[in-house]
């Protein structure tokens, strides 16, 4: 039974080191910060909408764009985090191996700057 | 660190197509004076110059990169086709392009990367870069199918290839992981390994059958042959161009590498499968051509019969005559479809509007007729008329058939061959005999004319170019490294 | 209750088949064919996972790695051609993807 204990005692090392830390960016400002409340600050906030509304309504097309880009680039992750598992591992050849990968995929990037693609107006 | 530098010298030309592909796609985003039109010029020079270098890269058996892809004389020979097929088709659309949009400097990029897609789907060796390759290939195309924002039907030939086209692949894939599951590798020698010393198990078969039916969908082999009419009906004409010549030659010297290669073992449990859709296919090409009044969706169903008389060959056992037959009858294939694209696109209806029906083409042999006479060529040899080229590409596939004992797939090739003859013939008829349609006019470029003309050049003279040059002993030597 | 190789499978299929049904089956949105694609993508995945797990070979990981990351490319891709024929036809029911046909 403690080895069990003791196999769980990393986590909550972890979780209240979490827990100190949430707690040390919450706790000032609210002792510390200026508070003037005023409507529309107090109102629900939904990026760009009204926030109660027809959920149906039509909205502009470049949210639809920024998704898209969103889930190209979000997925490179899946290759980063076996990549960081096995980095002492793999040496050299592994480290350049994920940097062209990442330059490639900064290629696309610059190709998606270029043209517009991220301009919002 | 040694292996690495001698593995990227044995696929230099593929690396030289990423790296270009890349510094093209900057240089057109960075937008220097003319960028679309450099790079459409700097891309055809790309791609003929790799073509070029698969000629003269060494041609002997390497495998490289952990067993990951395989080079031989096949995949060199294949590969160097599928780059000057896709040269010809940007040289085709340049004039195209430029006029349908002048700053849209992807087109040839897209093409670039979906020929890098074809070139590593001749030469994967496990099912990993084989799916990777697919898609590599896929992709672009849905893209360019989809080129023309403004219009309706290129979107819904897009939407349809997309859905079609993602389904395929995932037919593929739930085989391949079956075969990975029954095998326990996705390496290609393991699989054969595993299949040449134990019985073919079940699971393995609904693997196989699986992935046969994702890839008959690339060559749009008959029950998944849906989507080729209306997308190539609602691409634009030099998108078609380039979806019925580089992509078919890829997906069926694909077909040939994985059949051959690790399912050869299991011949009897796929040989009736595609003894099937090589009857379905010429069947249907055939007969569905006949009512078709679009010129480009006749095109679509006479590409799905040439699939049909192309798979008489795969369904072979194992030769190096029966791939060399096969190779010949796609680079004639290839060819004569170019040569008639250009032919169609040097024509239009009135300011930047196509030619859209065959009756369009009526009476034009009065006012063009270099492009009526080349037109007919092209026809004649699709409908296997001596001594054009498409007779000989028949004489061979039926005389392997023949000499395999498959009689009856040979005379119900003849047959439905002589059905097929009829539709390519009336073209010729409407072209030279009906009444004249005075509203086409021409509207020949450079590029277009030069394919044009060698295209028909290759055609009429097949028979000499074949015994003279080394066309022959290159495709013989490419049917020896299949084993 | 062992849960073995089998259920696994059994499990994969059924997903898939639900998968290729619902491409071929809805009349309305295609959204919901490329959700069905999405099923069908993640049914094989589960498919290579266990039989990697099955076989102790790490090939079949790899692969689903390779998928998924492949699957969000060609949504993307899906996606922008859908937006592209919105734009022209105004709707993107399944019924009336028909201008060709014949």
């Amino acid at each position: 039974m403690p080895s069990i204990l003791q196999d769980y005692l990393p986590i909550v090392i972890f979780m209240s080191l979490c827990m100190f830390i949430t707690l040390l960016l919450i706790l000032p400002p609210l002792l510390i910060a200026p508070k003037n409340p005023d409507p529309e600050k107090l109102s629900p906030y939904e990026c760009g909408f009204e926030p109660f509304d027809d959920a149906r309504s039509k909205f502009d097309i470049r949210f639809y764009l920024v998704a898209i880009l969103f889930i190209i680039f979000d997925l490179e992750v899946a290759f980063l985090f076996p990549w960081a598992l096995v980095f002492g591992d793999i040496g050299l050849f592994g480290f350049f191996s994920m940097m062209l990968f990442l330059g490639i995929l900064t290629i696309g990037f610059i190709y998606e700057w270029k043209k517009g693609a991220l301009e919002w107006d | 660190m040694g292996s690495l530098l001698n593995d990227s010298l044995v696929i230099a030309p593929e690396l030289f197509l990423i790296v270009s592909a890349i510094i093209l796609l900057m240089l057109g985003s960075f937008k220097v004076k003319n960028s679309a039109k450099i790079v459409l010029y700097l891309s055809t020079i790309t791609l003929f110059f790799v073509s070029f270098l698969e000629l003269i890269m060494p041609w002997d058996i390497s495998i490289i990169f952990n067993e990951s892809l395989i080079e031989n004389s096949f995949s060199r020979f294949t590969k160097s086709i599928i780059f000057m097929s896709s040269a010809f088709v940007i040289i085709l659309s340049s004039r195209w392009l430029i006029r349908y949009d002048e700053k849209a400097f992807e087109y040839p990029i897209l093409i670039l990367f979906s020929s890098l897609g074809m070139a590593l789907m001749v030469s994967a060796n496990d099912l990993i870069t084989l799916y990777l390759a697919i898609e590599l290939q896929s992709l672009p195309l849905y893209v360019l199918a989809s080129f023309r924002r403004d219009n309706i039907n290129s979107g819904e030939a897009g939407i349809k290839y997309f859905v079609l086209g993602a389904l395929s692949s995932s037919l593929f894939l739930f085989g391949a992981s079956l075969v990975y599951g029954f095998t326990g590798s996705v390496e290609f020698f393991e699989i054969s390994k595993v299949t040449s010393y134990s019985e073919v198990s079940a699971g393995l078969v609904v693997g196989i059958v699986f992935i046969l039916s994702g890839l008959i969908f690339k060559i749009s082999g008959v029950p998944f042959h849906m989507w080729t009419p209306d997308v190539y009906e609602g691409s634009a004409t030099p998108v078609t161009a380039f979806f019925a010549t580089a992509p078919k030659m890829a997906a069926m010297c694909m077909l040939v590498n994985i059949l051959y290669g690790p399912f050869a073992d299991s011949f009897y449990s796929w040989q009736q499968i595609i003894i099937f859709v090589s009857i379905a296919s010429m069947a249907l090409g055939s007969f569905a051509a006949i009512k078709q009044t679009n010129i480009k969706r006749l095109l679509a169903y006479s590409s799905i019969a040439h699939m049909g008389f192309t798979l008489i060959a795969l369904a072979l056992p194992l030769s190096p005559s029966n791939i060399q037959a096969l190779l010949i009858y796609m680079l004639i294939y290839l060819m004569a479809n170019l040569g008639v694209f250009s032919c169609i696109m040097s024509l239009e209806k009135s300011e930047g509007e196509s030619v859209k029906d065959i009756s369009d083409l009526s009476g034009i042999s009065k006012k063009y007729p270099f492009i009526a006479f080349s037109l007919s060529i092209f026809m004649f040899s699709f409908a296997g008329i001596p001594p054009l080229a498409g007779f000989f590409g028949k004489y061979l596939i039926f005389r392997s058939a023949i000499e395999n004992g498959l009689f009856l797939l040979a005379i119900f090739g003849l047959l439905i061959s002589v059905i097929g003859a009829y539709y390519y013939i009336n073209i010729v008829k409407v072209v030279y005999f009906d009444e004249s349609n005075s509203s086409i006019t021409k509207s020949s470029s450079k590029g277009l004319s030069i394919t044009n003309i060698a295209c028909t050049i290759f055609i009429i003279f097949f028979i000499i170019i074949y015994t003279l040059s080394p066309i022959a002993e290159l495709a013989r030597l490419a049917g020896i490294s299949i084993n | 209750m062992v849960i073995e190789l089998g259920h696994y499978l059994v499990l994969a299929s059924m997903l898939f088949t639900i998968g290729v049904i619902g491409v071929f089956l809805n009349r309305e949105n295609v959204i919901i064919i490329l959700m069905s694609l999405e099923l069908i993508l993640l049914s094989i995945s589960i498919n290579l996972v266990a039989f990697s797990s099955f076989l102790n070979d790490s090939s079949g990981q790899i692969f689903s790695l390779f998928i998924l990351t492949v699957a969000a490319g060609e949504a993307a891709i899906g996606l922008a051609i859908l937006v592209v024929y919105f734009r022209n036809v105004g709707n993107i029911e399944v019924d009336q993807i028909n201008k060709m046909s014949g």
